[in-house]
C-alpha cells in the first residue's frame, strides 16, 4: 500500500556568523548538510498498522512529509497504492490522510462541523456525502457533542481528534499519523490510540503512525520500523522486534546480599549482580537461553540462595520492553 | 471544477468569520471610514475646499485601490506567512486540487469580500467631502476584475518567494506599501515621463488598473481639460474606457497576462524548489 524504495534526502542548510561548537569562533558563512532520510526501504501493507520509532531528528516527520508529497525526495521512490508520488502527486493526495504534529491543523473560529465541511470541499468531497461523513466521524471519534462548539475552546486531546477526523474526510485508504499521541493527557492518548486501532480493525485502513513513544508503538503497531539518524536500522513485527535481545533475566528478590561468586560458578548463570532496592535486597540472575540450561541454573540459583540461609521473598522474570530494543539498536545505554 | 470547490469552501468560512466576529467586521469598516476622513480633512484643517474636492475623491479612490493591492497581495505574503505559521499551509498544500488553485480560490473570495467593504468605505468618504463619482456597471466589473487578475500575478511570485524564504514577507511588506502610495498618485500624468520611466511605470501592477479606474469612476470616461482657472477638469469628449483610442485599458489587460503567466509560473518553479528544500507548508 505504501512503499519506499531506496529513498534519500540529503537538506542543506545555510548559516551565516554561526558560532564553532568546538572554538567558539564564528565564520562569516558556512553550508551544512544533514542526509536526513538515507537509502530508506520499506512497506507496508494493506489494513496494516506501522509504527515508525525513532529520535528526534531521525527523519521520521521527513518520511513522512515525502509519502504526502510536502517533501521532494532526492533519489529512490515513494509508491502510494502503487502510484508514484511524485509523478502522480496530486492523485496520490485523493488516497492519503495525514496528521502531522502540531494542533493548528484545524481552523479555530469555525466549530469541528464546520472545518470537517471546510477542509471536505478542500478534499473534494462534496454534499451529501460531506454532510454524512462529517457527522459520521465526529460521532465515531467522541466529538458528537462537540461538533457546534468553536475548536479554539476545545482541549488539546479534542483538537488531536478533530485532526483525525479532517485526515478521514475524504475516506482515504492511507492514514498517515505524525506524532499522534504527543502532548496529550494518558486518557486522551489511549482514546486516540483506541481509535487508530478501530480505524484499521474495523474499517481497513492502513497506518503509518511515527512516534518517540514506546508504549505507543508497542501497543499500537504490528510492525515497526526503527530509524536512527535517517537509516533504517530495524523493521520487523513487533513480537519479533521485542525478542530481539530478549535476555532471560530474573529478579530475586531477598532478605539479604549473597555471595555472588558462588552464584557465577553455577553451569547456566552467564551473570548476576545487585540491584538497588528500595526496601530489600534485589539480585539480577541471567541465565542461559536454552531451556534445559536455564532451568538447571535457576534451581542450582535457589539452592545456593537457600544454603546461604537467605530468604527469598518472590522471582520475577524481567520483561524485555521496546525502549530497552530501541536503545541497544540506537546505541544508547540500556537502563536498568 | 477544482477552483469552485475551493470557493464555496472559502465563501462559506468567510461568512462564518463575519457573522461570527460581525463587530470586528463592522468596526474595521467605521476604522476604516473614521482614518480615512481623518486623514482629508486633517490635511485640508477640517473642510475640503470646493475647487479641491474632486482630486480629494481621486485620490481617495486611490487610497482604497491600493488598499485593494495591499490587501490581496497581503494574502499570498503575510497570510501565507501566517498559515505556514499555524500549520493550516501543510494541509492546504495536501489538497488535490494543488496549491496554485486553492489560493487563486482564496484570493478570489478575498478580493470579493475586500470589494464589498472597501467600496462602502469609498461610498461614505467621498460623500463626506461633498464628492461624487461615477459607477458604471460593465467598466467598473471589468476593471475590477482585471485589476485583480494583476496583482494575483503580482501575488503568485512574491507568494512563492515566501513559499521559499519566508521571512521575505516582511519585505513584501514594503512593496505593498509602496504599491499602496503609487497607487494615490499613478494618473494618466505618467505619459509625460521619460520612456524608460513610463515603462517601468507600467510594469508596476496597480498603474495602469489605478488609472483606469479613476478614468472611470471619476472622470467618467471623460478627457480631461484646463479651464479658465488653469485647474484640470473632466470635460473634454466623452471616450469609452474600452476604446482603442483609451490605451491604459490594453496596457492593463496586457499587464494582467503578463504579470499572471510570470506569477503562476514563478509560483509553480518555487513550490517544486520549495519541496526540494523541504520548507512547504513549513515555517
Amino acid at each position: 500500500m505504501v512503499r519506499l524504495e531506496r529513498v534519500n534526502k540529503i537538506f542543506h542548510t545555510r548559516h551565516f556568523l554561526l558560532a564553532d561548537e568546538d572554538t567558539g569562533r564564528r565564520t562569516l558563512y558556512r553550508k551544512k548538510t544533514v542526509h536526513a532520510v538515507n537509502d530508506v526501504d520499506f512497506a507496508v501493507k494493506r489494513g496494516e498498522i506501522f509504527g515508525l520509532l525513532g529520535p528526534n531528528g531521525a527523519g521520521k516527520t521527513t518520511a513522512v512529509k515525502m509519502i504526502s508529497g510536502l517533501v521532494r525526495p532526492n533519489s529512490g521512490a515513494v509508491y502510494v497504492d502503487d502510484l508514484h508520488v511524485e509523478r502522480k502527486r496530486l492523485k496520490v493526495l485523493r488516497k492519503v490522510g495525514v496528521v502531522l504534529e502540531g494542533t493548528r491543523t484545524s481552523i479555530w473560529p469555525l466549530t469541528p462541523l464546520e472545518n470537517l465541511a471546510y477542509f471536505g470541499n478542500l478534499k473534494d468531497v462534496k454534499g451529501p456525502v460531506l454532510k454524512q461523513r462529517s457527522r459520521e466521524l465526529l460521532n465515531f471519534i467522541g466529538l458528537k457533542d462537540k461538533m457546534n462548539v468553536q475548536v479554539r475552546r476545545l482541549s488539546r486531546g479534542q483538537k488531536q481528534k478533530l485532526a483525525i477526523c479532517i485526515a478521514l474526510i475524504a475516506d482515504p485508504p492511507v492514514i498517515l499519523l505524525d506524532e499522534p499521541t504527543t502532548g496529550l493527557d494518558v486518557q486522551s492518548s489511549r482514546a486516540i490510540k483506541d481509535k487508530i486501532i478501530e480505524i484499521t480493525r474495523e474499517h481497513g485502513k492502513t497506518a503509518l503512525v511515527t512516534t518517540h513513544d514506546m508504549n505507543v508503538a508497542q501497543e499500537l503497531c504490528d510492525r515497526i520500523g526503527i530509524i536512527n539518524h535517517g537509516k533504517l536500522i530495524a523493521c520487523q513485527p513487533t513480537d519479533e522486534l521485542l525478542g530481539l535481545f530478549a535476555e532471560k533475566t530474573f529478579e530475586f528478590h531477598l532478605n539479604r546480599a549473597p555471595d555472588l561468586s558462588l552464584l557465577r560458578q553455577i553451569p547456566g548463570v552467564e551473570a548476576a549482580q545487585l540491584l538497588d532496592g528500595e526496601e530489600e535486597i534485589v539480585l539480577a540472575v541471567t541465565v542461559a537461553r536454552d531451556e534445559e540450561d536455564r532451568s538447571a541454573a535457576l534451581y542450582g540459583a535457589i539452592q545456593c540462595l537457600h544454603a546461604q540461609r537467605i530468604l527469598l521473598r518472590s522471582i520475577t522474570q524481567r520483561r524485555q520492553t521496546l525502549e530497552n530494543v530501541f536503545l541497544r539498536l540506537t546505541g544508547d545505554t540500556e537502563p536498568k | 471544477m477544482g477552483f469552485f470547490l475551493v470557493m464555496k469552501a472559502e465563501v462559506v468560512r468567510s461568512l462564518i468569520i463575519m457573522r461570527r466576529y460581525w463587530f470586528a467586521t463592522l468596526t474595521g469598516i467605521i476604522m476604516g471610514y473614521g482614518f480615512l476622513l481623518a486623514l482629508v480633512l486633517g490635511f485640508f484643517g477640517g473642510y475640503v475646499p470646493i475647487d479641491k474636492v474632486m482630486s480629494v475623491v481621486e485620490n481617495i479612490l486611490g487610497f482604497i485601490i491600493g488598499m485593494f493591492a495591499f490587501g490581496i497581495i497581503g494574502l499570498f505574503t503575510s497570510g501565507l506567512q501566517g498559515m505556514a505559521r499555524t500549520g493550516q499551509l501543510e494541509q492546504v498544500c495536501m489538497s488535490p486540487h494543488g496549491l496554485v488553485t486553492n489560493f487563486l480560490a482564496r484570493s478570489f473570495v478575498s478580493a470579493v469580500t475586500s470589494i464589498l467593504s472597501l467600496s462602502i468605505v469609498f461610498t461614505l468618504v467621498a460623500l463626506h467631502v461633498g464628492g461624487e463619482f461615477h459607477a458604471p456597471v460593465l467598466p467598473t466589473i471589468t476593471l475590477l476584475a482585471l485589476t485583480y487578475v494583476n496583482l494575483i500575478g503580482f501575488g503568485f511570485m512574491t507568494g512563492g518567494l515566501v513559499l521559499i524564504f519566508k521571512q521575505t514577507g516582511q519585505i513584501a511588506t514594503l512593496l505593498r506599501l509602496g504599491l499602496l502610495l503609487w497607487a494615490v498618485f499613478a494618473t494618466e500624468e505618467i505619459r509625460k515621463l521619460p520612456r524608460a520611466a513610463q515603462w517601468v511605470a507600467h510594469a508596476l501592477p496597480v498603474t495602469d488598473a489605478a488609472i483606469c479606474l479613476k478614468y472611470v469612476m471619476i472622470q467618467g470616461q471623460r478627457a480631461m481639460v484646463e479651464n479658465a482657472a488653469g485647474e484640470l477638469v473632466p470635460e473634454g469628449p466623452y471616450l469609452s474606457v474600452f476604446s482603442p483610442s483609451y490605451p491604459s485599458f490594453y496596457a492593463l489587460i496586457l499587464s494582467s497576462v503578463v504579470w499572471t503567466l510570470i506569477g503562476i509560473s514563478c509560483f509553480r518553479y518555487m513550490e517544486n524548489v520549495s519541496r526540494n528544500k523541504g520548507t512547504l507548508g513549513a515555517y
